[in-house]
């Protein structure tokens, strides 16, 4: 994938709709995101946050509008895209009957990476399973399914991260360390699109916030340009004119 | 990455699994040998049968298992979303499809490897052609049922019942294929010379096609996987 000058948009999202049948689930979003940063889009359930991220994945089509990253068209050049890509989901896209080991090697050796396994232990070392490298996926908590899911979006060391719910189902302790992987692969400059409708673990990692209701961007706001308490009065104020 | 890379990476994983699981094979062979041993006592148990209705017994038997194990090719997939992750991949999606016809034609031929030797068993005394005189056919059988069936099987696993859908669509298209085949077995399965070779070239084409077909179609259907 081209790169870009550090103020160019990095990616951009121009119009998109989404039409399922006559239901509009995106009605012209509209956003634009500087390389590196980290962008959480709130909404309630029904928002188009999932919507949104599976035509920025590329599994859907957009109805109309353009996406692009680093200036070039996603339809147009969606295989290079893809491979620069990482998806992260409430799903764990994991093989249950692999290791966690044999797991990560088959994602890196379908992204082409030089190194399949040895890019596949350093991910375990960085996810705290090394140890567990050997154990099938089927004997891990929640937690550590994560923390394996987000090091499998890692393989092709993506410069775009798409994160869909990615703390559903965590307990307390795992969304800690979960916050703070987030938080060091935002530091590393990599651009992240994370829709949650967790508002509190959402402010804590986030560089800029976004509000998708009923297929509508509300609004985007950079973080430090209002207080956690004045946004999460904004988002409610949103939800509540639905 | 070279197609064929993606082919090899997506099909190891597979017989990987399926080697560690045994889920498809024990019970497509279990299922296939089950219907040779109804049959067999259906008509009469050791009396001799004509070489075409040997050769019908023959291929539902193989039919019927194969159903069992297609039923499974996409259902690992879709398992924690593992199927949105290859499409995500730079993977042509025809990969996909080609390495999963390949998985599912393995499994089919090795279970074959049980259910030929029993069905000669169980009917084999009135039969004058061999073991030998069977397999082409039935390995033509295998790559057509597997190509079609790839690619209906991820049509079918995008509806809530698709292991009622998966036959109803997929039996109607090899009609040709099982009555070519049919044919084949029960002119090989008489002894004659050369017997069921006619059959072999329009089989080949009928692979050929859904295989073609099976790949430039499958990225449509691999959405609703």
């Amino acid at each position: 994938m081209p790169t870009t000058s550090a103020d160019a948009p990095f990616l951009t999202v121009e119009g998109v709709r989404k039409a399922y049948g006559g239901v509009e689930a995106l009605r012209g979003v509209s956003f634009t995101l500087p390389r590196g940063e980290f962008l959480c889009l709130f909404g309630p359930n029904g928002a188009g946050k999932s919507t949104l991220l599976k035509i920025l994945s590329t599994l859907l089509p957009q109805s109309a509008g353009r996406v692009r990253v680093a200036g070039f068209d996603l339809e147009e050049n969606s295989a290079a895209f893809r491979a620069r890509l990482g998806v992260v989901s409430h799903q764990s896209y994991l093989y249950h009957d692999l290791t966690a080991l044999e797991n990560l090697e088959f994602y890196a050796g379908l992204y082409a990476v030089a190194d399949p396994r040895g890019t596949a232990l350093a991910l375990l070392e960085q996810a705290g399973l090394y140890e567990r490298r050997h154990s099938p996926a089927a004997e891990f908590s929640r937690g550590m399914l994560q923390r394996l899911s987000i090091a499998r979006a890692l393989v092709n060391d993506p410069s775009l991260l798409l994160l869909d719910e990615p703390y559903t189902g965590l307990d307390e302790h795992a969304a800690n360390r979960l916050r703070k992987q987030l938080e060091l692969l935002r530091d590393q400059e990599r651009t992240i699109v994370m829709v949650t409708h967790n508002l509190r673990r959402g402010l804590e990692s986030a560089t800029r916030l976004g509000i998708l209701s009923r297929g509508r961007l509300c609004c985007m706001e950079r973080r430090g340009s209002m207080t956690p308490e004045a946004f999460e009065a904004l988002y409610f104020d949103h939800l509540e004119r639905m | 990455m070279t197609t064929l890379n993606q082919i090899g990476f997506l099909v190891r994983k597979d017989l990987r699994i399926e080697l560690r699981k045994r889920e498809s094979l024990i019970s497509m062979a279990f299922f296939g040998v089950l219907v040779l041993v109804t049959l067999s006592i259906a008509v009469g148990g050791g009396r001799r049968v004509p070489p075409e209705t040997g050769a019908g017994i023959l291929w539902v038997a193989a039919l019927f298992s194969g159903v069992l194990g297609l039923g499974r090719v996409f259902a690992r997939e879709r398992e924690n979303g593992c199927v949105a992750a290859l499409l995500v991949s730079p993977m042509n999606p025809g990969s996909l499809y080609a390495a999963k016809a390949l998985v599912n034609l393995t499994l089919m031929v090795a279970s074959q490897i049980v259910l030929v030797p029993v069905f000669f068993a169980l009917f084999g005394q009135g039969l004058a052609g061999g073991l030998a005189a069977v397999v082409l056919p039935l390995l033509l059988l295998d790559v057509a049922f597997s190509s079609a069936g790839t690619l209906l099987s991820a049509v079918a696993a995008g509806t809530r019942r698709n292991e009622v859908l998966l036959p109803i669509l997929l039996f109607p298209l090899l009609l040709p294929v099982v009555v070519l085949g049919v044919k084949a077995s029960g002119a090989a399965l008489q002894g004659k010379a050369g017997g069921g070779l006619g059959a072999v070239e329009p089989l080949a084409a009928f692979c050929v096609i859904y295989s073609v077909a099976g790949y430039f179609l499958f990225p449509f259907a691999a959405r609703e996987v």
